[in-house]
């Protein structure tokens, strides 16, 4: 019984089928399955399928994203039911606060970047867009974040990305997270000139980079 | 689809008809070919030596016999090609007589290399035939060269493919081969499998072999391009109007030769004319007035009601570089854009039809795809005006996780298969140019490549026909 309904979310996930993730989640609920199986057996093994395929280049970036926010639906219900049940949800490949710098207001990019992180097994905390320093940081310290990335496509605002960095260091807190960089007119020279963890052209080259850096 | 566009007025269009008509009345043309002399003294045009002179009701009576469009069959249905009215059929190039390669070099081409190109053509989404003499094979000897090309052609792919122009004997040989695949002359008649290509000997002349093989087509049931090549400056004048005229003039003759054998024959209005260099003499294909032609001569065939050819991805560089893709793009977009149905040398050619390139190949094949989306147009149904997308995102949103956008982006965006669209520095890991990922993805495409299963008992049929005519 329960088995077929994980396979049912998982295939949702893989649909991008929020609708249906939904459903699917108050239903475990109601029947009180088991939410970390639900979440392991069903959105997590689905999200893998749908990364599985964008490497192999056969789905495209509305496919990810859709999967990627049916993902968000199915944890916004089940993560509270899995809290209230003192239980513990098992481990993602890490956790990144996400947001686009003070100034900045574009999001596509940071939005594609979330959503690859997703599909690759990454708890993704999305903070929107013209975030201050210290709100990158609170909420980092409130998710026990393992990376702070930060987006900026203005030549004007990517001085916020180093404001960051420099915030970190004044509040003895560098060594805590690593910081990202990326957006449009970034470079890895500029990463490198600010003292930023990691800089990355696209979404999935900033992946692969967070794979390396965290040992996954 | 999009509509096709016009260079010409009606006005200019009649201009340019009655100047041919003129030509061929007061300065008539020559036809080295006696049973052809014989075919327009029959029909009482006026015959001295080999120079014909033509009536004005002659040639346009004859001219109205020439069906609007016609099906050409092939070995798969499926890849059945309607030429003429809207439809386009793309093909590779035809008759260069060396293979560049990518690392700059060039050489004869052979039958390996004829073998290859007709797979790439196979394989092929954009490609719509297999087209003829793709590479000369000049390992093989002149005599047999012929029946090896259409062996090849009926083995490697089961789409369509051109017969030999090479006079009467590889005209015949052609319909017996092809005629053995479809179960006989009476079939074939019936139902068109070949379609050839037959120029005219500019200016105002044809000469024996493309008379005897545009003849036997006829006869045959088969269609023909008649088709003429004017080099402005050289073998016409320097003037497009008068090089419009004088190519009209022998492709109107040819197209009256073939309906006076056999009232109906498919025929294709075809032109490849170009200039001379001023500078050295060589013929220039990638050029302007190359373009200006090719849109011209798809609406003069219009005027007549016959489907029209030009050529394709044409251009005068010698490698595969910038000049190559923007001449090609050029020629064949005007090609594509005006309505030309049959379009020669669509893939592969460089060097003024000199040579064959396999990386050329496929970025020409690549240029065929965008075009054939671009004309495409647009799509104005509900998806279409995605109102409902637009108003479900509203302001500040974005579309990338609407299902309108997962289910509407493979309609109406086309992914490249060559074009490179990733970032710099992903780029930059390999730092391909084009010709270099084009000569990764021929190999790749070709060594994927499994040819249509041939009957058994008709291949030997074949083998047999080609064995007993090569002894």
């Amino acid at each position: 019984m329960s088995e077929a309904v994980f396979a049912e979310l998982k295939q949702a996930i893989i649909d991008g089928d929020e609708d249906i993730v939904e459903e699917l989640s108050n239903k475990v609920i109601d029947e009180s399955i088991n939410p970390v199986d639900a979440v392991q057996l069903g959105l997590i093994k689905g999200i893998e399928v749908v990364g599985e395929l964008w490497k192999a280049g056969e789905v495209f970036l509305p496919d990810v994203m859709m999967s990627a926010e049916a993902m968000k639906v199915g944890l916004g219900l089940l993560e509270p039911e899995i809290a209230k049940l003192g239980m513990s949800q098992g481990e993602a490949k890490g956790r990144i606060v996400l947001g686009t710098v003070e100034g900045d207001i574009h999001d596509i990019g940071k939005n594609i970047t979330g959503a690859m992180f997703t599909a690759a097994g990454y708890k993704v905390f999305d903070v929107g867009t013209d975030i201050k320093a210290k709100d990158f940081v609170s909420k980092a310290q409130e998710v026990g974040a393992d990376i702070i990335g930060a987006s900026a496509l203005l030549t004007t605002t990517m001085s916020a990305q180093k404001e960051i960095i420099d915030y970190l260091k004044e509040h003895n807190l560098r060594d805590q997270f690593k910081v990202f960089i990326g957006g449009g007119p970034t470079s890895q020279l500029f990463a490198d000139e600010i003292g930023a963890d990691g800089w990355a052209e696209s979404a999935d080259q900033a992946v692969a980079l967070a794979d390396r850096m965290l040992g996954k | 689809m999009l509509p096709k566009y016009n260079v010409l007025t009606q006005e200019q269009v009649e201009i340019i008809h009655n100047e041919s008509i003129k030509i061929l009345e007061e300065v008539g043309m020559d036809f080295d070919y006696e049973p052809a002399l014989e075919v327009f003294r029959a029909q009482g045009q006026k015959v001295e030596g080999n120079r014909v002179h033509f009536t004005r009701e002659f040639i346009e009576a004859k001219v109205k016999l020439a069906p609007a469009e016609f099906t050409l069959h092939a070995r798969n249905p499926e890849h059945n090609l309607v030429c003429g009215g809207e439809n386009i059929i793309y093909m590779p190039g035809y008759g260069a007589p060396f293979i560049q390669l990518a690392d700059g070099t060039r050489r004869k081409s052979t039958m390996q290399d004829y073998d290859n190109i007709v797979k790439l053509a196979g394989a092929s989404k954009n490609l719509h035939m297999t087209g003829g003499t793709v590479a000369e094979p000049q390992d093989i000897p002149d005599e047999i060269r012929h029946l090896k090309m259409i062996y090849s052609s009926i083995k490697n792919s089961d789409k369509c493919f051109m017969g030999s122009a090479e006079g009467r004997e590889r005209a015949e040989d052609s319909i017996e081969m092809v005629s053995h695949l479809f179960g006989g002359k009476e079939v074939i008649k019936e139902k068109p499998v070949l379609i050839s290509l037959i120029n005219s000997l500019t200016p105002l002349k044809y000469d024996e072999r493309m008379l005897g093989a545009l003849m036997v087509y006829a006869e045959a049931g088969q269609a023909v391009v008649i088709a003429s090549l004017v080099m402005a400056g050289s073998t016409g004048p320097a003037a497009l109007v008068g090089t419009l005229a004088l190519q009209n003039a022998e492709v109107l003759a040819g197209i009256a030769l073939a309906q006076s054998i056999n009232p109906g024959t498919p025929v294709v209005y075809g032109s490849t004319s170009a200039l001379s260099d001023m500078r050295n003499g060589s013929l220039s294909i990638g050029s302007p007035e190359c373009a200006l032609f090719i849109s011209a001569s798809a609406q003069i065939a219009r005027f007549y009601d016959v489907p029209s050819r030009s050529g394709g991805g044409l251009n005068d560089a010698k490698i595969v570089d910038a000049q190559a893709g923007y001449e090609s793009m050029m020629t064949l977009m005007a090609a594509s854009v005006t309505g030309i149905n049959f379009v020669l040398h669509t893939a592969g050619i460089l060097q003024y039809f000199m040579a064959i390139s396999y990386e050329k190949f496929m970025m020409d094949d690549e240029m065929a795809g965008m075009l054939l989306h671009y004309m495409k147009g647009f799509n104005f149904d509900e998806d279409g005006l995605a109102f409902d997308a637009i108003a479900k995102v509203g302001p500040g949103g974005h579309f990338l996780t609407q299902k309108h956008t997962r289910k509407n982006h493979k309609k109406e965006f086309r992914t490249p298969q060559l074009s490179d669209r990733s970032a710099y520095e992903a780029w930059s890991k390999e730092s391909l140019d084009t010709n270099q990922r084009a000569h990764k993805q021929w190999q790749e495409v070709l060594a994927n490549y499994v040819p249509p299963v041939l009957d058994e008992s008709i291949d030997q049929k074949l083998l047999e026909f080609i064995a007993n005519r090569a002894k």
